[in-house]
Parts: structure tokens; sequence; C-alpha cells
């Protein structure tokens, strides 16, 4: 415990949290008490303040703490959240002006809406809304991973048989988190945005051009982790050929290229239609400011390689993390040990700030989804607008503990996992969302059981995956065989997005064959290009306001 | 076009035949640049390799950080068509306007 380090983060984190009740106030909202004061910050934001937001909402504790793990801890793939944020982009440039179009022309808050207006099927929007919930909650625990290990680090829950005294960070992090978005809604990390990015500059760049030269230069620091992952083989040698123990490497064998290449484009497609990117996506002035953000946002990644790469440096300094080894706590324990204590502070009130901002708006927005499509579409169809806002506040609360969960029954020996967890669920949305922007050729009921079919067959996968030398332990990785193959592995979530796809064709041949009803499509070709100023389209979404034709 | 069922044609064809002819080579050259942005990151086999290396950085981790530079370029440039052919096909509407939406 360093008293310098502690202080200046409880100082910074103090600061971070008057302000997030003080957003309450901000820009005079008159009340809170409903669903659109709550939920999209009185809808006001510039692009400016958008920008911002959607940064907080990309990179985080992912960044900061799990990405940076897998490269410490020599997981061959793990540097693939770089390419994975390079065509994300591109991708979203191409997919979001069209959603963004058809839900301004027709009042859509949330995908669920988009579904159910495109296809005519509750049942269908009901699974987008459920998967958006579901898949929201292990991204939550990722960011209360990277809340608990800073306070790890900085020796809150020293080591002691009771699992409530070690977890005692993590209860922490949670109730902070769970107390400001109660009270604040959207406002309070959109401010808090502001001093988290800054603070997240700061420490980046000083980690990244301090830290290597201080450590001899990136050539040094690459040559050290190479020789340590060789040092770890050859001790392991033995148990690494019985699979008990998984070899190090910085780079993907042959075999894995299939593995690196299906996480990063199936977690480049997972993240637009998460309920927060949408959120954030669709409270963007006109299709424009969404393509010049994703021309714009690319200056993050810059940062996420070097910061993923401070795996390899946290190495080359020589950081243990403990025994048995917790990768998480490398990047937090390099800025302990490397950076003058009061530096160390601000460094870690960064991380935790940054893991904060981020789970407050994927908590919200999928509490939205549940009063918007579950609890006014099927419980309470005449729900007050005072009724929804409490739906959505304690439907948040429900989301975290969801997290809760997830952290202390997943395994944390890769938080990382936890996202990908996610990213299985939520790509199973894909066909009714993305393709439904293009065309209306699957079978309403055949996406439903596309999606019902993966969603089984990737937890399932997941499920049945083992720690490495714990063969009775279950979702141990994002990865598979693929069928027929004997060594190439791939991310589950692409393997379950194919057997979606399958099932949604054949049945969508079949259902049409017999001419099973397909509803009615409220929309119509032309509402895919439609643009601020013209005819019907909403400047602002009103969350409150039924979507119409 | 109350009919549930898609249009055969491409979509933007039946309702925007019009205005949309002026730009669409446009929406294509912008697809065109963004596809290798897509592509190349996840070719995986085609960086996977130590040598050569740049100032100590294996090929491996500078090309794709050197990709981030390389697909921001071809954002930019997508970027800036699609305000050309939203422009165009602003005017392409005005045009138009006063005869309420094609396609009604």
């Amino acid at each position: 415990m360093n008293a310098v380090a502690v202080s200046v983060f409880v100082f910074l984190f103090l600061l971070v949290t008057v302000l997030g009740f003080a957003a309450a106030r901000w820009r005079k909202a008159k009340t809170l008490d409903n669903l659109d004061e709550w939920g999209l910050g009185g809808r006001g934001f510039g692009s400016f303040i958008a920008w911002f937001l959607i940064g907080g909402d990309l990179y985080t504790a992912y960044t900061f703490v799990a990405v940076p793990a897998t490269l410490y801890a020599g997981s061959a793939v793990g540097f693939f959240a770089v390419p994975y944020t390079i065509v994300a982009y591109p991708i979203i440039f191409l997919f979001l002006p069209k959603l963004w179009s058809v839900s301004h022309r027709h009042g859509y808050v949330t995908p669920a809406d988009f579904v159910n207006g495109r296809y005519d099927s509750k049942p269908l929007a009901l699974a987008i809304a459920v998967t958006g919930i579901l898949a929201t909650m292990p991204y939550i625990a990722l960011q209360l991973v990277g809340i608990q290990v800073v306070l790890d680090v900085m020796g809150m829950g020293q080591d002691s048989g009771s699992w409530f005294v070690k977890d005692i960070p993590l209860f922490v992090a949670f109730a902070v988190l769970a107390a400001y978005t109660y009270s604040s809604g959207l406002r309070a990390p959109a401010l808090i945005a502001f001093v988290k990015d800054i603070l997240i500059y700061v420490v980046i760049l000083v980690a990244v051009l301090y830290l290597p030269s201080k450590l001899g230069g990136w050539g040094h620091i690459f040559d050290a982790a190479q020789t340590s992952f060789d040092g770890f083989n050859k001790e392991n040698a033995d148990a690494i050929a019985a699979g008990q123990v998984p070899g190090k490497a910085m780079m993907p064998p042959p075999v894995a290229q299939w593995a690196y290449a299906s996480l990063a484009l199936g977690s480049a497609l997972a993240l637009f239609m998460y309920p927060h990117s949408v959120t954030a996506v669709l409270s963007t002035k006109n299709r424009s400011v969404i393509r010049r953000n994703a021309a714009l946002l690319p200056a993050y990644s810059f940062l996420l390689g070097l910061l993923a790469l401070l795996g390899f440096v946290a190495i080359a300094a020589g950081v243990s993390v403990g025994d048995p080894p917790n990768p998480q706590l490398a990047i937090p324990q390099l800025f302990e040990n490397e950076f003058p204590s009061w530096f160390a502070g601000v460094a870690f009130a960064a991380i935790a700030i940054g893991a904060l901002v981020p789970a407050a708006i994927m908590s919200i927005a999928a509490a939205n989804l549940w009063t918007r499509n579950i609890y006014k579409a099927f419980i309470k169809r005449d729900a007050t607008d005072a009724q929804e806002a409490k739906q959505s506040k304690v439907a948040s609360l429900v989301v975290k503990f969801g997290a809760l969960v997830f952290v202390l029954a997943f395994s944390k020996q890769y938080a990382i996992n936890l996202q990908l967890l996610g990213g299985v669920w939520i790509l199973q949305t894909m066909p009714a969302i993305v393709v439904g922007l293009y065309t209306r050729w699957f079978h309403r009921w055949a996406l439903l059981a596309g999606w019902a079919v993966g969603m089984l067959y990737g937890t399932k996968l997941a499920y049945d995956v083992p720690l490495p030398g714990d063969p009775t332990s279950h979702f141990g990785g994002p990865l598979t065989l693929i069928p027929g193959a004997e060594t190439t592995k791939i991310y589950i979530a692409a393997l379950a997005l194919v057997a979606n796809l399958v099932v949604a064709v054949v049945l969508s041949l079949v259902l049409r064959a017999m001419k099973v009803p397909e509803g009615t499509d409220q929309t119509k070709p032309d509402d895919y290009w439609a643009d601020l100023g013209d005819e019907d389209v909403e400047p602002e979404l009103d969350p409150y306001a039924e979507p119409h034709r | 076009m109350s009919d549930s069922r898609p249009p055969a044609s491409p979509s933007r064809g039946q309702t925007r035949g019009r205005s949309r002819g002026h730009t669409r080579g446009l929406w294509i050259a912008i697809v065109v640049i963004l596809v290798p942005a897509i592509v190349i990151p996840l070719w995986v086999p085609l960086y996977d390799k130590v040598d050569p290396r740049l100032n100590g950085w294996p090929f491996f981790f500078w090309f794709q950080m050197a990709m981030i530079l390389f697909a921001t370029s071809c954002t930019v440039v997508a970027f800036t068509l699609s305000r050309i052919a939203d422009r165009k096909d602003r005017e392409a509407r005005g045009a138009s306007a006063g005869q309420g939406r094609v396609g009604e």
C-alpha cells in the first residue's frame, strides 16, 4: 500500500464521483423522473460530446487491463484487438448510416424496435432485446474486473481465506457504479467522459513514451518478451506437450491464424450490435456524423495497440503477478513499480474511471431495452413516464448484479473471455439486424429459429471449453475446433453464426414454400437513405413515442 | 409499397432511380475504397512473420500499426466522397421536391 498513490487515486475518484452526481443538474434538466432524461441525457448532445461518449464506450478496462494481460500471458492471439478495432470502423461506416436513417424516420430507439418494424414479429424483437441485455452483462463484468485489479494492486483486499475479504475491491467497485448511475443516468458518464479521456490520454502517452525508453526501447522489449516465452516453453516442455499448460508465444503460429482473424472480425461485427453502441449511434445528429466518427475514431486504435504492447513492457520490466498468476494485474503492477507514486495514483484513477464510465453507459442501454421492448411491449402497455423511468433504474441495477454474477462465477484467468462470451451471443442478432438493413429475404420465423440455434449452439460450445489444465471446468476460452479440423480453432461466435445462418436460410425457403405469412414491413426502401432535413425524419428520437409507420 | 415482399431489384433503384443515378458511381467507389481496409487486416498469413523488422519491431506488430494509418486514410477518403455524394443526392432530390416522394 502506497499512501501517496492511494491519496491521489481517492482524490481523483471522489472528484469524478462528485461530478457524476452534479451531472444530474447539468444543462438544467428539470427532472430525471422520465426515461428520456435519465436514459438519453436529454438528447441534447452535439457531435463533440458524442465523440467523447463513443470513445468512452470503446476504450475501457478491455484496453487497459484485459488486452495487455493476454499479451503478458503469452497468449499468441492477444493482439487481435488491433485488427478488430481497424476493421470495425469501415464496417460501421457502411452499415450504421442505414440504421440511423430508418430509425429516425420511424422513431426506432433500439435494435429491437427496428426488427419489430421490419419483420412485424414481436417474438423476434423480444429475442433481440433479451440477447442485448444478456450479452451486455459479461461486458460490464469485464469492467468490474478492471476496477477490481486496480484496487487489488493498491493493497485493498489482501490475500485472505475469506472470499468476502478477497472480493472487497469488487464490491466497492460495484457499489460506486450502481450508486452513481442510479442517481444521474447518462449525464453522469457524459460529463465524466471528459475527465476520463484527459486522464487516460495523459497516462497512455506517458506510459507508451516513458516506459519503453526507460526499459531500453521497443526492440529490447520485444526481445525480452521472446526470451521470457522461450524460457517458459523450455521449462514446461513436458506439461505443454501433455496439454496441461498452454505454450507461450508473441505471434500466432500458422494454426492459430483462423482464430486470430475470426476473433477480430467477430468482435468488430459484435461491437456495433451492443445496445450501448446503438444508443450512441442513434443519438448523433445525422448520417454524416456517423461517417465522420468512423473516420476519426481510429486515432484511438493506435493508442490501443501501444497499450496492448504494455503487456510485453511488463515482462521486460520483470513484473510478477502472484502465484497462481493473475495476468490481469500486470499493467496496474507495472505502473506501481515504474511510475513515481503520485503518478501511479493518477494512472490507477484513469483505469478505474475508464472502466466505470462504459459500465454505466452499458447498463443504462441494457436497462432501456428492458423498459421499452419487454416491460412496455409485453407487461404494461400503458405505463406512465414515471413508471418507465423507475423500471429503467431498477433494470440497470439488475443488469449490474448480473455482471457481478459473471465476475464471481467465471474464471478471471483471462478477463477478455468475458467480453468474447458476450460477443458469441450478440452476434446471433446479426442476421435480423444487419442483413435486415439490406433485404427482407429472411423469413421472420426462420430468423427466430436461427437465432435460437445460434444461441444454444454457441453457449454449448463455450460451456464445453475447459480451462487449460482443468478438464472439468467450463467457459475456459473463446475458441473451439473447426468441425472436421484436427488442430485449427476458430472463435465460437463465428461457428454459431454459421449455424444460425444455415438454419435461417433453409427455413426461409421452407416457410416461403409453405406460404406462412411474412407480416407487414413498416419500412420502405427510401427509408434507408433518409437524412436530416428529409420529409418525416426526426432530428431527435423520442424514447417515449411509439415507433410509427 | 405496402407489399410485404421486398422489390426484386436493388432497393434504392425503384424509388430513387433518378437521383441515385448521379451518385451510384461514387457510392460504389466508397465501398471499393473501404473493402481493403477490412480485408487486409484480416488476412493474417500476409503479415504473420517476424521479418523484416522495423526499429526492433517484428513485422507482425509494425505492419498492423501501419494498417491503422492505412485504414484511417481509407475512411477519411470515403468520408470525403460520401459528403460529395450526399450533396449531389440532396440536390437531385431538391429538384424533384413538390412532386412528393417518388414511389408512394
